[in-house]
C-alpha cells in the first residue's frame, strides 16, 4: 500500500494480504512463538540458568505433583482468557481482569463471612456472588463508556488499582483474621473450598472447563455469537440491519467480567483458601496473554490456558531453586505476546524488497 | 495569452463505470476557468488527472503548450500543478509550517523549516491571508484551512491552481473574500481552475467557464456573455423520454417526515425542518447537490443517526426517530444506503451471515440457542440465484469480494426479502455499470407496484427524473420545491441552484 522509500536501497513495499491460508498463518505464529521463547532462554541463560537445566526443570513439570499444581493453576488462567478473549472480540478492551478478579473473590469471600445459604449450596452461592462480582466491577466502566464515551482501556485498568486499594481496605480492617493478624481473611470452611475429586483434577478445573464449553456454545452456535462477529466486523452497519449492538454488547462484556470473577473465586477457594493480598497479581497479562495466542475462541483458550499454567508451575520451581523472581514469569509472556504480536503484522501484510 | 494546461480526449473508467469520455479542456494563465457540472459529470476526476492522481486510459496532457506524462502527484507538482482537494490533505496534529514542509521536502530540517516559515510569510502577506505558520492545523476554523492548504501549493512553486469545490465548505462572507483573492491570484500570472457547481460564482469571478455532463465537456464560453437559463440547461441537459408506467394510485400515507433538525458535532447543521410524506406505491424522488443534508437525511431514515428535533412517522410503527432496533423492524424498513460497506455490508463475514442478519431475530434462522446455518446456506444460494449476483463461488466467501454491483445486488436482496412497506435508497445505482443499474432500478419499480413507499435520495438527475412520482429538492437541509411527475428537468436545475 504505503510505500516506505528510502534513499540509496533501493525500496522497502508494504502490501496488504488478502487472505493467507490456515496453514502458512499457523506457520508464522508458531514461528514467532518459538523466536519468543528463544529470547526467553536467552535471557534465563543469562540470569544463570542453561538452558539444559531448563529442559529439565520443564521436563519435571509433568511428575504426578507438579501436573496437580499445573491443573490447579489453569483453571483461573483459563477463566480469565475467557474473560479477556469475549470481551475482545467485540473490540471492548478489558484490562480490567484483575479488578473483576478481586471482586469475584470479596463477592464470594462475603458469602463466607457472612455465612449465607446451607453448607450444601454455599459453593455455588459463592461461585454466583463471584460471578456477579466480576460482572458488576466491569458493567461500570461499560456504563461510563456507552453514557459518558469514557475509554475503556484506561478506565478498567485503572479501576484495577480501585479494587486492589478496596481490598486492602478490607484485608487489613474489617475482614481481617483477628488469630494471625496478617492482612487475610480468615479461612474458608472445608466445605467452601474447591477439592480434589481424583486424579489430579480440581473441581475449579471442572467449572474452567464448564466456562469453555458455555463460551464456546455461545460464540460459535447461538445467535448473541452471531451479533457480536457482526459487532466486530462492522457496528455501524449492524445498528442499521436491527442487531441489538448496544444489548449485546453489554450482555457480552458482563460475561466476560463475570468469568473474571469466576477466575477470582476458583483461587481463593482452591489455592489460597482464603481471602490474601496477592491472590489476582499479574493476571491481566496472563489473560492478555492467552486470548491473543487463542485468536479469542474459547475452545482454544482451554489448551494455550494449559500451556501458561505449565510455564507458572516452572516458574515458581525456578523462583524456589534459582532466585529468580517470579516477574521473569511476566516477562516471559511479555515477550511472546510482542512476538506474536508481531506474527500477526506478517499475516496481514507482506514486505517486499524492491532494488 | 498562451495556453497553460491543456487537457485533450480524456477517457477514465472505474470498475467499468466510465467516469471521463472523451473530455477536453484548456486553462491560460492570467485566468480563472470554472470547470461547472452536476454531481458525477466528472468535474473532480478530470482535475485528478491534472494532478496525476488517476492516469488516464487515454488521452493527453499538455503544460505550456508541450505533452508530458504524469506518474503521479509528483510530477504534477514538478510541472507546476497545484490542487486544493475538497476534503483537506493536511496532518492535523502539525503546525501549518509543518504540513508546508511535508509537502515540499528541503535537504535539512531545521534550516528547511525557517526557510518554509519565510517563505510562508510572503505568500500570506501577498494573499491578505491571516494564518500564522506555527499554528496547529487542529486549532484553525475550515476557512484558514483552506488558506493553508493554498499556501501550501504556492509554496511548492504552482502556476496552475486547482480549486476543488472551494466554497463548499465557507459561508458566505468567506466564500467572497476567497473568490476575490483568488481572482487577484489570477490577474498576477496564475493559471486558476474553480471546480464548481455554483452559478453565481461563475457569473461573477470566472473568465471563462467550460460546462461538464456525464463524463464529457459539453461547451466552453465567456459567462458574461451567457445567461444564467443557459447555463443551467447546458448542466443539466435536455429531458429524455420518460419510460411508460403505470399512473400512480394515490394510496394511504406511508412515511412522514415532520421538521427533521439534526446539528453535526462540529456544530453545522445539516437538516433543517426537513418536512416531507410518502404514500403508498410512490417513489419519493430527493434530488440536490450534494453536501446539502442529503446524507444525514439517509442516515436519519435508516437509523444511523438519531436527529435532534422532528419526527419519522411510518404507519404502523409510530415516531421512529428514536427507536432502538425491535421497533424499527416492525416498522419494516429497507435501507439502501450511499456507501454499502459502511452502513450495509460486513465485508470480513461471509455471504450467507450478511444476507441472514437481518431477519436472525424472525427466528427464521434458528432459535436464541442454536443457529440453523442449513437453513443460512439454503435460503442464501436462493437469493443469489434470484437477485443474480456475480462472482459468488461459494455463500461462504466474503462480502468484501464481490464487486460495486453485486455487493449491491446482495444488499437488494436481503433487504428486499422482508417485504418492507418503506424503502430508503440513497444513491443505489452509485459506480455501477449499465446493467446492474437497469435491475437495481427494476427492483425499485417493483417494490413500488407491490405498494411500498420509496424514497429516493440521488444525486444523479436523470436517475431521480425517470423513476420518481414526486420530486422534492433539498437544499440546505430543507425540501425547497416538489414537483409531480412528468416534472421539468430544467425548473428543477434552477430549484438546485437559486437556493444553493
Amino acid at each position: 500500500m504505503t510505500p516506505v522509500t528510502s534513499r540509496g536501497f533501493g525500496r522497502l513495499t508494504l502490501d496488504v494480504r488478502q487472505n493467507l491460508p490456515a496453514w502458512k498463518q499457523a506457520v508464522f505464529v508458531g514461528s514467532s512463538l518459538i523466536l519468543g521463547l528463544a529470547i526467553s532462554v536467552a535471557i534465563l541463560a543469562v540470569a544463570g540458568i542453561p538452558p539444559l537445566t531448563l529442559a529439565s526443570e520443564l521436563a519435571g513439570v509433568l511428575t504426578a505433583e507438579n501436573l496437580r499444581g499445573v491443573l490447579i493453576q489453569a483453571a483461573p488462567l483459563i477463566l480469565v482468557g475467557l474473560g479477556a478473549s469475549l470481551a475482545f472480540r467485540i473490540g471492548f478492551w478489558n484490562l480490567g481482569i484483575e479488578g473483576q478478579m478481586v471482586f469475584g473473590g470479596i463477592f464470594a469471600a462475603a458469602i463466607s463471612i457472612y455465612d449465607i445459604g446451607p453448607p450444601a449450596t454455599r459453593l455455588i452461592l459463592m461461585g454466583m456472588a463471584a460471578a456477579l462480582g466480576g460482572a458488576l466491577w466491569v458493567l461500570l466502566v461499560v456504563f461510563l463508556k456507552l453514557r459518558f464515551r469514557v475509554n475503556e482501556i484506561i478506565a478498567t485498568l485503572l479501576l484495577n488499582y480501585v479494587a486492589m486499594y478496596f481490598l486492602f481496605h478490607l484485608l487489613y480492617g474489617a475482614w481481617q483474621d483477628s488469630k494471625t493478624a496478617f492482612p487475610q481473611s480468615t479461612p474458608f470452611r472445608p466445605f467452601e473450598r474447591l477439592t480434589d475429586i481424583g486424579y489430579g483434577v480440581n473441581t475449579g478445573l471442572l467449572i474452567a472447563l464448564g466456562g469453555v464449553l458455555a463460551a464456546g456454545w455461545m460464540i460459535h452456535l447461538s445467535r448473541i455469537g452471531f451479533y457480536t462477529r457482526f459487532i466486530s466486523a462492522n457496528p455501524r452497519m449492524a445498528k442499521v440491519v436491527g442487531v441489538p449492538v448496544q444489548t449485546a454488547t453489554i450482555w457480552i462484556i458482563a460475561i466476560s467480567g463475570a468469568c473474571s470473577g469466576l477466575g477470582g473465586f476458583v483461587n481463593v477457594a482452591s489455592q489460597e483458601g482464603r481471602l490474601t493480598q496477592s491472590f489476582a497479581n499479574g493476571y491481566v497479562f496472563s489473560g492478555v496473554l492467552i486470548a491473543f495466542l487463542s485468536r479469542n475462541d474459547p475452545i482454544v483458550v482451554a489448551i494455550v490456558g494449559f500451556l501458561i499454567a505449565v510455564l507458572f508451575i516452572t516458574g515458581q520451581t525456578l523462583q524456589v531453586f534459582y532466585q529468580i523472581p517470579f516477574t521473569m514469569v511476566q516477562m516471559i509472556e511479555a515477550i511472546i505476546v510482542m512476538t506474536v504480536a508481531s506474527s500477526e503484522f506478517l499475516i496481514r501484510h507482506r514486505i517486499r524488497w524492491i532494488r | 495569452m498562451n495556453s497553460a494546461l491543456q487537457l485533450a480526449g480524456i477517457r477514465k473508467s472505474f470498475d467499468g463505470a466510465l467516469a471521463l469520455d472523451g473530455a477536453s479542456f484548456e486553462s491560460r494563465s492570467g485566468e480563472v476557468h470554472a470547470l461547472l457540472g452536476e454531481n458525477g459529470a466528472g468535474k473532480s476526476s478530470l482535475m485528478n488527472v491534472a494532478a496525476g492522481l488517476y492516469a488516464p486510459d487515454a488521452g493527453s496532457i499538455s503544460i505550456n503548450g508541450a505533452p508530458i506524462s504524469l506518474s503521479g502527484p509528483a510530477s504534477a507538482r514538478s510541472h507546476g500543478i497545484g490542487m486544493v482537494h475538497q476534503h483537506f490533505k493536511l496532518v492535523r496534529p502539525f503546525t501549518v509550517a509543518e504540513n508546508v514542509l511535508l509537502a515540499n521536502p528541503q535537504p535539512h530540517f531545521a534550516s528547511g523549516l525557517r526557510d518554509i516559515r519565510d517563505a510562508i510569510k510572503k505568500q500570506v502577506d501577498a494573499l491578505k491571508f491571516s494564518i500564522d505558520p506555527d499554528r496547529r492545523i487542529d486549532s484553525m476554523t475550515v476557512a484558514e484551512q483552506q488558506q493553508a492548504e493554498i499556501v501550501k501549493v504556492l509554496v511548492g512553486g504552482a502556476r496552475i491552481l486547482i480549486l476543488d469545490e472551494p466554497t463548499a465548505v465557507l459561508t458566505d462572507a468567506e466564500a467572497i473574500g476567497l473568490l476575490e483573492i483568488v481572482q487577484r491570484l489570477a490577474r498576477s500570472g496564475t493559471a486558476v481552475v474553480l471546480v464548481t457547481h455554483k452559478l453565481q460564482d461563475v457569473k461573477r469571478y470566472a473568465d471563462v467557464v467550460t460546462i461538464m455532463r456525464g463524463g464529457k465537456t459539453v461547451a466552453t464560453l465567456d459567462p458574461r456573455q451567457s445567461t444564467a437559463e443557459e447555463l443551467t440547461e447546458l448542466t443539466v441537459g435536455q429531458t429524455s423520454a420518460l419510460p411508460e408506467r403505470t399512473p400512480h394510485q394515490g394510496g394511504p400515507t406511508r412515511l412522514n417526515v415532520g421538521a427533521l433538525t439534526y446539528t453535526r458535532a462540529d456544530g453545522r447543521t445539516m437538516l433543517n425542518n426537513t418536512s416531507f410524506f410518502v404514500r403508498a406505491g410512490e417513489i419519493y424522488g430527493i434530488a440536490g447537490v450534494s453536501g446539502n443534508g442529503q446524507a444525514e437525511l439517509a442516515e436519519a431514515l435508516i437509523g444511523a443517526i438519531e436527529p435532534s428535533t422532528g419526527e419519522i412517522w411510518v404507519d404502523g410503527a409510530g415516531d421512529i426517530s428514536h427507536a432502538g432496533p425491535t421497533k424499527r423492524r416492525e416498522a419494516a424498513i429497507a435501507a439502501i444506503p450511499a456507501d454499502r460497506y459502511a452502513y450495509a455490508l460486513a465485508g470480513s463475514l461471509p455471504i450467507q451471515d450478511n444476507l441472514a442478519v437481518a431477519q436472525i431475530r424472525s427466528g427464521r434462522y434458528g432459535s436464541i440457542v442454536r443457529l440453523d446455518r442449513t437453513a443460512m446456506r439454503r435460503d442464501a444460494i436462493a437469493a443469489v440465484k434470484d437477485y443474480d449476483v456475480q462472482g459468488v463461488r461459494s455463500v461462504k466467501q466474503k462480502a468484501s469480494l464481490l464487486s460495486g454491483g453485486n455487493a449491491q445486488k446482495l444488499v437488494i436482496a436481503r433487504e428486499f426479502s422482508r417485504e418492507p412497506d418503506v424503502v430508503v435508497a440513497h444513491s443505489p445505482s452509485r459506480g455501477l455499470d449499465a446493467r446492474a443499474c437497469a435491475a437495481v432500478h427494476q427492483r425499485l419499480i417493483a417494490a413500488r407496484e407491490r405498494g411500498a413507499a420509496i424514497v429516493l435520495i440521488s444525486e444523479d438527475l436523470d436517475e431521480i427524473l425517470s423513476l420518481s412520482d414526486r420530486i422534492g429538492v433539498m437544499t440546505r437541509g430543507a425540501i425547497v420545491a416538489e414537483f409531480e411527475r412528468p416534472a421539468d428537468r430544467q425548473a428543477i436545475g434552477r430549484a438546485m441552484v437559486d437556493h444553493a
